[in-house]
């Protein structure tokens, strides 16, 4: 088994860099060091909320955070920025969405989030777009990476996720088929049980396999015994090394899970997850992190009667740890923030909701960035105000430490349509 | 009875017409009238040349049957007042007497009213949404209950959406919960004419008839762009292009002018003293006519500029007003035109891109056209989720606005969602401003309305309590609803969550 693990990762890593660290190096090349005096840090980390301190950028991570109390007499840095006290955060991290893969819904020509013939290896990120408009007017609202989870094919498994930063640039794609996606509950034709029994078959077939590969291995070490790519990603989930994300939205689904998480050592995600309030102690025992909406409160079916405004907070008070995901497509996810203001509204600490949109998303799938902390990406953002309000809006963004503009397509189309011209708007660019 | 009676004298103001051949409006009248009326009754109804009883159409025949919840007068005091009329009044009071807003300002003291005190709470007047599909397509999002869009024929001018509406729609009550207090119903897209809209009061009722707004003007809904191309046109039938589009527009207001002036003939030989035989009824076409008869008010789902220029001219053409552009994502690119034309303009803050005629949104749409005088724009949900939070779409326009050189207060954008919403259903001169003699639908809110953190915590239709925050006495549940969830569960859980989050908003 291990050795399994061992070579699906050195695979990735390979692939990762031939597909990536090359292009990377380009726009990496003239990072300057940043230090930002005079914020109000939300580290979301052990050290809270820090006022009047400074942040050190150097090389695309984060070098120093040094409270009021700890700050050295000088600061050497190419770029200081006096934060005058605004508010500085992580990057939010959006997750659910289909980022980069769909530029406008109804042409399907710009439409790369399913296929058919997606299964288990189904790698979307091949198909990911740096040079979408969403992405700029995404950053708008904080946003600096994304858990892009495409919609997949059409058996229980419906592909894998993959994670994005908003930088726009070529080397965006930070980790590629990071989880595997399943999709269980109701369904227009059959019943939802033959979906759990066929995951539930494949990861004991995967098991049964693994055993027998170890025993025939011990006999014959020569024979090329390498599994299938398929076998390889269930083998994966085996080993706990790749989370799988389930939607699910009826409480049986959510308890069917837990028990396969139990069985099989699955890394769970939960997604959707509208009955979770009625489980809530089950999953906060099993650890298992749940990924849901904040704002869907309708029984849009008959497995999600318990969708409430208030389901964050209960399920954060029953110790569940939650990532708030922006419900639908990718077009609004800068209301991030907003949701996360209505969970608050709603009962949930401000800093809860602010983990549920930063740390809480970068522990689940192993990102380096979701935190203000020595050796973090620098994905950081100040804010106007409070990050949560509709008034407060991004003063600046950095992703690894390169300054983001903050303007998007529709900036420009206001700009031509409110300034004053003589001549057609066309001439205004 | 009495309103078969009345069908035959004509009158041409009244609103319960019976449609009738003349021969059974005579049978009718001599059955059913009492002694006592049928002196009246022949004077007007007799013939007393060869004239058939006159065939009227009753353009009223599913009525509101609604009525106002119990109230008792009450006095609000010490409130910060958005008014909808573009005015903030710190620190004032406001009563409400027989469903009505009775007196605004300071230090008010009205006979046996009950008082509230409202420091640091605001009040704005009921929200508006101008489009809505709650009702027709409600949740449980099931098959049986998409009843929103009669897709079979690219214009269904003869449905009514009044006639899908699921009142058991949970969504009304979380609507209600975000304080909104009218809301349009509209038919969907897919149709050139999708058919009648209908406006409704958010009161939890057992008919549609039991919140149907009552002199409320019925609205058509009319469809631009891809929607209705794409649906026939996948069908090789027309229109399969935006030029099959108007095509059918204008091919159908043809038609609907000869229905009309085969109407006005019939009633103006009529009133000469001749017996025309009247002309064959229409579904269709009562409803086109109405629109031409200046009675119906068109609400036209549509995106782009160019197609809304069109529009504006095929109501030219056809000498009926044009209404309110749904949807007008690129509104902001002929502000100068819809404020010319007297259009209001229904639009998201912030939604696009799921189509091509929604890609050039500009978050400062709706300030935009907003600030051209004589304008009205209004800001629209078309969701059941963010119906429940029209304030903080609001929001979203005022602040991206500032941020970009505009200064919008929240006295100005409280009109998109109250003010601007009521003018674009006709219902202005009863809500959408807390002016005397209004209707007495307010909402209380927990701090300034523009908050992400703010709550409706008291709605008011007609001065009644329809929603409390804090009471559960004042939180309807829908049928659907009743006896499914795991309440006890989620009764202590809600209990203790809003105790915290009373706590923690309180803080910040």
């Amino acid at each position: 088994m291990m050795k399994n693990t061992q070579l699906l990762t050195s695979l990735r890593y390979a692939l990762f860099s031939v597909l990536v660290i090359t292009v990377a190096t380009a726009s990496q090349v003239h990072a300057e060091s940043i230090a930002i005096t005079n914020a109000t840090v939300y580290t979301v980390t052990e050290q809270g909320v820090l006022s009047q301190a400074t942040v050190m950028v150097d090389d695309g991570k984060i070098s120093a955070v040094y409270s009021k109390d700890d700050l050295p007499a000088s600061l050497s840095a190419d770029i200081i920025i006096d934060a005058k006290e605004r508010i500085l955060t992580p990057g939010f991290i959006a997750s659910g969405n289909l980022l980069g893969l769909v530029e406008v819904g109804s042409v399907a020509t710009t439409r790369d989030s399913a296929d058919k013939k997606a299964d288990v290896t189904f790698d979307a990120s091949l198909a990911f777009n740096p040079k979408s408009t969403l992405i700029p007017y995404a950053r708008k609202g904080g946003i600096t990476t994304s858990l892009v989870m495409p919609y997949g094919g059409e058996n229980v498994i419906t592909g894998q996720s993959f994670v994005v930063n908003l930088s726009g640039s070529f080397d965006s794609v930070m980790s590629q088929q990071n989880a595997v996606i399943v999709s269980l509950g109701a369904n227009k034709k059959g019943s939802r049980a033959i979906k759990l029994q066929t995951l539930s078959n494949q990861l004991e077939d995967a098991k049964k396999a693994l055993v027998k590969a170890e025993t025939a291995q011990a006999v014959d070490e020569k024979e090329d015994k390498t599994p299938s790519r398929e076998a390889q990603v269930i083998n994966a989930l085996l080993s706990g090394d790749k989370p799988l994300i389930a939607y699910a939205d009826r409480a049986t689904d959510i308890l069917a899970l837990l028990s396969l998480k139990q069985r099989f050592n699955l890394n769970l995600v939960l997604a959707g997850a509208s009955d979770a309030v009625l489980v809530s102690d089950e999953i906060a025992n099993a650890n298992v992190v749940v990924m849901m909406s904040a704002i869907n409160n309708l029984p849009s079916s008959f497995d999600s009667l318990h969708n409430s405004l208030t389901n964050v907070a209960q399920l954060t008070k029953a110790g569940v740890k939650v990532i708030i995901s922006n419900s639908g497509e990718s077009y609004n996810i800068n209301q991030l923030r907003f949701d996360a203001g209505i969970a608050v509204a709603n009962g949930v600490a401000k800093t809860t909701a602010l983990a549920a949109i930063t740390a809480n998303v970068a522990d689940s799938f192993n990102l380096n960035t979701g935190r203000i902390a020595v050796g973090k990406n620098a994905d950081i953002v100040l804010w106007s105000g409070d990050p949560f309000e509709i008034s407060t809006k991004v003063d600046a963004m950095w992703i690894n430490g390169q300054a983001m503009s903050l303007k998007s397509r529709q900036d420009a189309l206001r700009d031509r349509y409110i300034s004053a011209t003589e001549l057609p708007r066309a001439y205004t660019k | 009875m009495l309103k078969t009676f009345f069908s035959c004298k004509l009158s041409p103001d009244l609103t319960g017409h019976f449609v009738m051949r003349s021969f059974k409006c005579k049978k009718n009248t001599v059955t059913l009238l009492s002694a006592g009326l049928l002196s009246l009754g022949l004077t007007a109804c007799l013939p007393t040349d060869k004239q058939d009883i006159k065939v009227v159409i009753n353009k009223n025949p599913y009525p509101s049957t609604y009525q106002a919840l119990p109230a008792k007068s009450t006095l609000l005091t010490n409130a910060t007042l958005l008014t909808g009329t573009g005015e903030r009044l710190n620190n004032t009071d406001i009563v409400l007497v027989n469903g009505k807003i009775t007196q605004v300002g300071r230090g008010l003291s009205p006979e046996q009213a009950t008082v509230i005190d409202m420091k640091g709470k605001w009040i704005t007047p009921g929200l508006i949404d101008v489009h809505s599909h709650l009702g027709v397509y409600p949740n449980p999002q099931v098959e049986s209950h998409s009843d929103g869009n009669e897709m079979t024929s690219p214009n269904t001018s003869e449905v009514w959406a009044e006639h899908s509406v699921w009142p058991q729609d949970p969504a009304f009550q979380t609507a209600r919960a975000g304080g909104v207090t009218s809301l349009q119903i509209l038919p969907g897209s897919a149709n050139l004419f999708g058919g009648r809209g209908v406006t409704l009061k958010n009161v939890p009722s057992v008919t549609m008839q039991g919140m149907k707004f009552a002199g409320a003007p019925y609205g058509l809904k009319m469809a631009c762009g891809e929607n209705p191309k794409r649906v026939y046109g996948s069908r090789k039938e027309l229109p399969s292009t935006r030029m099959g589009n108007v095509a059918g527009y204008r091919s159908a207001w043809l038609a609907a002018t000869e229905y009309k002036r085969a109407w006005d003939k019939y009633d103006s030989d009529y009133s000469a003293g001749k017996n025309p035989p009247a002309p064959k009824r229409d579904l269709e076409l009562d409803t086109l006519m109405g629109v031409l008869e200046g009675e119906i008010l068109i609400h036209n789902h549509c995106y782009k500029a160019e197609e809304m220029a069109v529009m504006i001219d095929l109501g030219k053409e056809f000498n009926y007003y044009s209404g309110t552009f749904h949807h007008a994502i690129e509104g902001y690119k002929i502000a100068d035109l819809l404020a010319a034309n007297g259009n209001c303009a229904a639009m998201w803050p912030d939604w696009w891109g799921f189509k091509m005629e929604a890609f050039d949104m500009v978050e400062e749409n709706v300030a935009i056209v907003d600030a051209v005088k004589n304008s009205c724009a209004v800001v629209h949900s078309d969701s059941a989720t963010t119906i429940q939070r029209l304030n903080q779409e609001a929001a979203k326009v005022m602040y991206r606005a500032n941020d970009n050189g505009f200064a919008l207060k929240e006295e100005d954008a409280i009109k998109w969602i109250t003010a601007n919403a009521a003018k674009s259903l006709g219902i202005n001169d009863k809500v959408g401003s807390l002016e005397v003699g209004k209707n007495a639908d307010i909402v209380v809110w927990n701090m300034n309305p523009f908050s992400v953190y703010a709550q409706a915590e008291q709605v008011f239709i007609d001065g009644a309590k329809v929603y409390d925050r804090v009471d559960e006495k004042y939180q309807a549940q829908s049928d659907f609803l009743l006896g499914q969830q795991d309440n006890i569960t989620r009764q202590s859980a809600i209990e203790s969550v809003s105790a915290s989050a009373t706590k923690s908003a309180s803080k910040e």
